[in-house]
């Protein structure tokens, strides 16, 4: 039996990487995916600490937590989905205005990469013979 | 009784432990230069920082804890699975397309699923599988879907504070490693124990142990106790953070059930503190087996008792006693029918959080449809 403390490693690896994605990243739905990776780092320590105690009260709160993250999903997409309506964009820079008072306003520096201009679609030449065209008679 | 300060810090031999130092700080290198920017960056460096991370973890899992690895089927299962999990993760957080996140992200929820089923859990990957990379995925990606971007954008492309992120959660993993591995590193007390064990089985003491005791003292009869030679200070020492180490599980309370494990601690620590000291004083280092026999019987019966899983009524900490939430006679080994196990557990121990739970659920769905639906601007 692997002992639970590799799974701990594991589920610690999973929330860390969790914090950095949802400190770090500007897009709304890719901070709300970094949540839930920090709740499967820790359904991984519940689980780990429930085989470890031989009893089933781990996998009873995993359930919970599940319940809980599916609750946060759908209120939290209804309110990404009000946003994008707002902004056009789900860039949550654009909500800073939200920020505490006294806070400096970020602004981005860095230009962004040029846009390559999209390849013209290839043009066909015709070939064969173009069949005659009837012209149309009116009949009313 | 006052029992000395409890030394968790001080069992470690490698002070730096550049077994978690190595994979913390290339996986940090990693995740850093591979977050999004808006000036590309070339991916080949952050992918060999990667593997080199992937590889101190590896490393880590196997040897840090100890050699505690079994060499089966289910280690390379757990391999598979945490390290699917593990890349996954350090992907979802580093593309820049979002439908390709939440696809890493389903990759990292079925692995989990694959050590929920290692850890006797099939319910909850079932129920994991079906609910999350099932039903919450699909809505991600139709919200995804629905808030389509053109070309490059400043949520996918930029990073708000790429460097104190990665530092923050790195920082974090560091001292969480570091963390399990004082507690679940058993390396020193077993060192211990085989060293009480060699020296009581020893036929002959080794002279270095024992103090010299001068012609001159012998002479005058000196009833003063010469000093201790330092490989023997060095060895009680070693014995005392042994026992420290152990002894968060004995347990204090007087009652008759667990008298024992209360003596085994008595003992030792006497041993420890009186009989070896004496025994390396005498000259002929009589009473060095006794008590060194006594130190390692001791010692591996309290490291069994901490090592115990779920042994009830245990102190763990320096303020409170452990006790099992369910019901005492409960077996210790988790039930082959996993999910009548769970549904009694729910509905005996967990009746109020269910309920709990299902509002909570009720309130969300009204929650959800109130905030999305649109609202008719008043003219």
């Amino acid at each position: 039996m692997i002992p639970a403390s590799h799974y701990l490693t594991v589920g610690a690896i999973l929330f860390a990487l969790g914090v950095i994605g949802f400190l770090s990243r500007r897009n709304l739905i890719v901070m709300f995916l970094s949540a839930e990776l920090m709740l499967q780092g820790v359904a991984i320590n519940l689980v780990a600490f429930s085989r470890h105690h031989g009893n089933l009260h781990g996998q009873v709160f995993t359930l919970f937590v599940i319940a809980v993250a599916a609750c946060e999903a759908g209120v939290a997409l209804a309110l990404f989905l009000m946003l994008y309506r707002r902004k056009r964009s789900l860039d949550v820079s654009l909500w800073q205005a939200l920020r505490e008072p006294g806070m400096p306003e970020t602004t981005d520096t860095e230009p962004m990469p040029p846009v390559k201009p999209e390849e013209p679609l290839p043009k066909l030449q015709p070939a064969g013979v173009e069949p005659e065209r009837e012209e149309e008679r009116e009949y009313v | 009784m006052r029992h000395p300060p409890l030394s968790l810090l001080a069992v470690s031999s490698d002070p730096l432990s550049w077994t978690i130092l190595l994979p913390v700080i290339a996986g940090g290198l990693a995740v850093w230069y591979l977050l999004p920017a808006a000036r590309a960056r070339r991916r080949t460096y952050g992918f060999l920082l990667a593997v080199l991370a992937l590889a101190g973890l590896a490393g880590f899992l196997l040897r840090g804890f100890g050699d505690q690895m079994p060499e089966t089927v289910e280690a390379v299962l757990f391999f598979g699975f945490s390290g699917l999990a593990v890349v996954f993760a350090a992907l979802m957080i580093t593309v820049r397309n979002p439908a390709r996140s939440a696809l890493a992200f389903v990759v990292v929820v079925l692995s989990t699923c694959g050590l929920f089923l290692l850890l006797a859990a099939p319910f909850l990957a079932a129920a994991t599988t079906v609910i999350y990379a099932g039903a919450i995925i699909v809505t991600f990606l139709f919200v995804i879907m629905l808030s389509q971007q053109e070309g490059p954008s400043n949520a996918n492309l930029r990073t708000r504070e790429p460097e104190l992120a990665t530092a923050a959660g790195f920082v974090l993993l560091a001292t969480l490693m570091v963390g399990l591995q004082r507690v679940h590193d058993w390396r020193s007390v077993d060192a211990a124990i085989a060293h009480a064990g060699t020296l009581a089985r020893a036929e002959k003491i080794d002279p270095d142990y024992l103090s010299p005791r001068s012609k001159a003292d012998v002479d005058q009869m000196s009833t003063d106790p010469p000093p201790l030679t330092p490989k023997a200070a060095a060895f009680i020492a070693e014995m005392k953070d042994a026992l420290a180490r152990v002894r968060l599980a004995a347990p204090r309370s007087t009652d008759d059930k667990r008298l024992t494990d209360h003596k085994t601690v008595q003992e030792v620590e006497h041993a420890i503190e009186f009989g070896l000291p004496t025994a390396f004083k005498d000259p002929d280092g009589e009473g060095v087996h006794t008590a060194c026999q006594t130190i390692a019987d001791g010692l591996t019966r309290l490291k069994h008792l901490r090592n115990q899983a779920g042994s009830s009524d245990v102190t763990v900490s320096e303020h409170g006693v452990v006790r099992p939430i369910g019901h005492p006679d409960e077996p210790r080994q988790l039930p082959a029918a996993n999910v009548s196990a769970i549904g009694r557990t729910l509905f005996s121990d967990h009746l109020l959080a269910v309920e709990l739970a299902g509002t909570l659920l009720l309130i969300a769905t009204v929650g959800a449809i109130a905030i999305a639906q649109r609202r008719e601007v008043r003219a």
